[in-house]
């Protein structure tokens, strides 16, 4: 009789709370978007007759399930948890932390990739640049794990082998080299990249081989951002991070600029302020994920124009390099291709400069 | 449907345990039917339609070799039954490997069929096979409601990996079989072992093989290090799938045989397939082994009964050469084992014969996973020196030490070590009190933690689907 008494309260309590998740799953609000991972998530298929039958039906509904599971945050921090602390895993979802700082896995070099862009890079060149008189610049930014990979054991591409390979590829470039001028704490620690109010060597030794160096005053104001910055890497992995704060710097140049954005056709500032509160607060530094941007720097004491084909990392040194520039162009072929570049931009006299980090390069595919 | 998913743990399984509960027991296997069908078609709505005229098939031809028991036609009626379960396993399993293996041995080039595999095909077309030829055999009446053996044949618990379970197993069940507390408390935990098995060992061991799979520069300790990650993956998925299907068995009042027995202990590779998959071995051993005369028989007979039980066995896993390789490793072993060694290996100290097994069943499970022949000997031989490969990289050590504490510990959860642990601990009074109380605590730190597992996860795969 005891023991049967023990077998109704087990199955009741296991079978209670199991019902209990099931049914705040039924009920759940779908949400559109997940913030820590940045991206959409699956919503209620539609149960239609074609769907069913070709099991598309089935397939789109367990992503759903999967995507809109109650609490899915907290749940996948008990994954990460257990793997990464009670299984003693180096890794939760490739992603890795030393001292604090989140890296995810990237390896191995693929020189294909890192060929493709080179060649990627060569024909436009060839196409807009080559028959001009504006000078070319190549710079590459290595990703967290230059710094903290082999360092701890951590698995990591050929740095140096791709390195020589941009090199070879883009020999029509001046190469300028800033692996000296960061180390680990320049990047922020749950994100993958560069802190801005931490990349004056880098905007020096850019600035100096450009050879605006003069006219850059390094006198910026720190505006801190009052509320925590958790960056991509603290949403993918889940795991319990150390928040960061974004710091945006600022003076007469960035204050006065104004940036034109070819895909919306509207005027804006350096800093987009209201994506502090966005899905990405990174996005503060030029609005994030854009085409083609122009920067008007009407308090310039020059009239040299610089063109940056770049990537993310790009958004927040841009703003640092105003002072030496009336205008700064900035193209990202990830989102526009590079066929069109010639309906916005004519290349006469500039300084244009290629700045690219590693994990880019490493997955070329993305560049259009 | 994979038992593994937040659609079953969290929508079909509890939705059909409220109706199964809530229905009165002579509607019970109607409900299990339909929530069967449901589950099945649920991953294959259109592969549906041929379980369903296996079943009907079957269902018709049993009733008529019960009718003509003792005559010739019965016979008939069997032969028949077994070849359109053939055929229908031949055409979707088979069919393109044999005209793959014509083209190349003619030089002619018929165009391949490329139809997909209905998932669990084969565990589905064996069971229903059994309970023909057990009717055939008068060990069994055959089943005059076709709810009961559609339930039987489609039951969700078992139906798309196992284990065969054999009709007159369940055949009482089907009848009437008890419900109690006791026994959902021990189904319950029996699935919930079973799915931690699968979702935190299994698919670990797995992301750790896709990771070798996947890297470029490869080392002789890399090698090993996938060739036990995947011994491991298999038994844990295969285990952890058949753990799952007793346990949700025993909810429903069933009781299906055990499908593994701590394989990895084995000393022999005779020890070592009664633990493993014991429920197609046994099947081959009861349909196919004995009679074909088993082992009373002379030697030549033997040779060739024994070689053509494991070739099939191979042939079963899948259509290729590797998988027919595999079973021929194993006959070879095994007759060598039966005709030559079994008094040689009796004095040959446990340890070395325990060794020789693992290293046996490791290389072969190489072989089983290599896409081709060419590969698996590649891989092997990597294994031992050939191909001039480096010893380790940073990219070794790294997933040695990512993966090393999951390699151990589930190679220690394949022994019988935790069972003992707990069997000793039963013993004692105080753990006994101490052991229900952690028993729902650890079912729902579980639930939580392989929920977590799976809405993260991108790699959740079941090897045995395939076969």
């Amino acid at each position: 009789m005891k023991l049967k008494k023990t077998d109704f309260i087990i199955v009741a309590v296991v079978l209670l709370l199991w019902l209990l998740l099931a049914l705040v799953a039924w009920i759940n609000p779908s949400q559109e978007i997940s913030l820590s991972e940045r991206r959409l998530l699956q919503q209620a298929p539609k149960l239609e007759p074609d769907s069913v039958a070709s099991g598309q039906f089935m397939r789109d509904f367990e992503d759903y399930a999967k995507d809109q599971f109650p609490a899915r945050d907290t749940f996948r921090s008990f994954k990460a948890i257990s793997r990464y602390y009670v299984l003693a895993q180096a890794d939760n979802n490739d992603i890795y932390i030393v001292d604090g700082y989140a890296s995810k896995l990237e390896f191995p070099l693929k020189e294909n990739s890192v060929n493709k862009a080179a060649a990627k890079f060569r024909a436009i060149y060839e196409e807009y640049i080559k028959d001009t008189d504006s000078k070319v610049y190549l710079s590459v930014i290595p990703d967290k794990n230059y710094y903290l990979a082999e360092k701890h054991g951590y698995p990591a591409m050929d740095y140096d082998r791709l390195f020589s390979l941009m090199q070879e590829g883009m020999d029509f470039a001046e190469y300028i080299d800033i692996t000296g001028e960061l180390t680990i704490e320049d990047y922020y620690k749950s994100d993958l990249h560069w802190k801005q109010e931490n990349i004056a060597a880098v905007v020096d030794k850019i600035a100096g081989v450009l050879g605006v160096s003069d006219q850059l005053t390094g006198n910026f104001s720190d505006q801190v951002h009052d509320k925590v910055f958790s960056g991509v890497y603290a949403g993918q992995s889940a795991l319990p991070l150390q928040p960061d704060r974004i710091v945006y710097l600022t003076n007469d140049a960035t204050e006065n600029s104004i940036v034109y954005n070819a895909e919306t056709e509207l005027y804006g500032p350096v800093y987009d302020l209201e994506k502090l509160g966005g899905r990405d607060p990174y996005d503060v530094y030029l609005s994030g994920a854009v085409p083609l941007l122009v920067i008007e720097n009407p308090t310039a004491a020059t009239d040299r124009e610089l063109v940056i084909f770049r990537d993310s990392f790009a958004s927040s040194l841009a703003p640092l390099l105003l002072e030496g520039y009336a205008k700064i162009t900035l193209i990202d072929i990830r989102y526009i291709n590079s066929s069109l570049i010639g309906n916005y931009i004519s290349f006469s006299n500039q300084d244009v400069l290629f700045l690219y980090n590693t994990l880019i390069l490493n997955s070329s595919e993305m560049l259009k | 449907m994979l038992f593994s998913s937040i659609t079953f743990l969290y929508y079909f399984l509890p939705i059909f345990l409220i109706l199964y509960f809530l229905t009165p027991k002579k509607g019970k296997n109607l409900v299990l039917m339909i929530a069967s069908l449901v589950f099945y078609g649920w991953g294959e709505p259109v592969y549906l339609l041929f379980m369903l005229l296996s079943v009907g098939v079957h269902y018709v031809l049993a009733l008529l070799i019960e009718r003509h028991q003792g005559r010739k036609l019965a016979r008939f009626w069997l032969v028949l039954a077994v070849t359109f379960s053939l055929a229908l396993l031949g055409y979707f399993k088979y069919a393109d490997f044999f005209i793959q293996n014509f083209n190349a041995v003619t030089g002619m080039s018929l165009p391949l069929l490329k139809v997909a595999l209905p998932i669990g095909i084969s565990f589905y077309t064996f069971q229903i096979m059994s309970y023909t030829i057990d009717v055939y055999r008068q060990e069994t009446p055959a089943q005059r409601s076709i709810i009961k053996l559609t339930t039987y044949v489609s039951m969700f618990p078992q139906l798309i990996a196992g284990p065969i379970v054999r009709y007159v197993d369940v055949a009482a069940g089907l009848d009437e079989r008890e419900h109690s507390f006791a026994k959902v408390r021990s189904g319950l935990r029996r699935f919930m072992v079973g799915l931690a098995k699968k979702v935190i060992l299994a698919n670990s061991l797995g992301e750790l093989c896709q990771v070798f799979l996947k890297t470029p520069d490869q080392t002789v300790l890399f090698h090993w290090l996938y060739a036990v990650a995947f011994t491991l993956q298999i038994y844990f998925d295969f285990s952890g799938y058949s753990d799952m299907a007793i346990g949700l068995g025993r909810i429903l009042g069933f009781e299906f045989l055990e499908n593994f027995n701590y394989p990895f202990i084995s000393k022999s590779i005779t020890e070592f397939w009664r633990r493993w998959h014991i429920s197609l071995s046994s099947w081959f051993r009861d349909y196919l082994y004995i009679p074909l005369g088993g082992s009373r028989v002379g030697r030549g007979r033997l040779v060739f009964n024994i070689l053509l039980v494991w070739l099939l066995t191979g042939f079963w896993h899948g259509a290729a050469w590797n998988f027919i390789v595999w079973g021929l490793i194993f006959a070879v072993l095994l007759l060598v084992e039966k005709l030559w060694l079994s008094s040689f290996l009796e004095k040959v100290p446990a340890w070395i014969r325990h060794v020789f097994v693992l290293l046996v069943v490791l290389l072969s499970f190489v072989v089983f996973d290599a896409p081709d022949l060419a590969l698996a000997g590649q891989r092997i031989g990597a294994m031992f020196g050939a191909g001039k490969l480096p010893w380790a990289d940073t990219v070794t050590y790294y997933y040695l030490r990512s993966y090393g504490l999951i390699i151990v510990l589930a190679a220690v959860c394949s022994t019988p070590l935790v069972k003992m642990a707990f069997e000793k601990l039963r013993a004692r009074a105080w753990a006994e009190k101490a052991l229900a109380v952690a028993e729902p605590i650890v079912s729902i730190v579980f639930l939580l933690v392989i929920t977590g597992y799976l809405v993260d996860s991108s790699f959740n795969p079941f090897l045995y689907f395939r076969f």
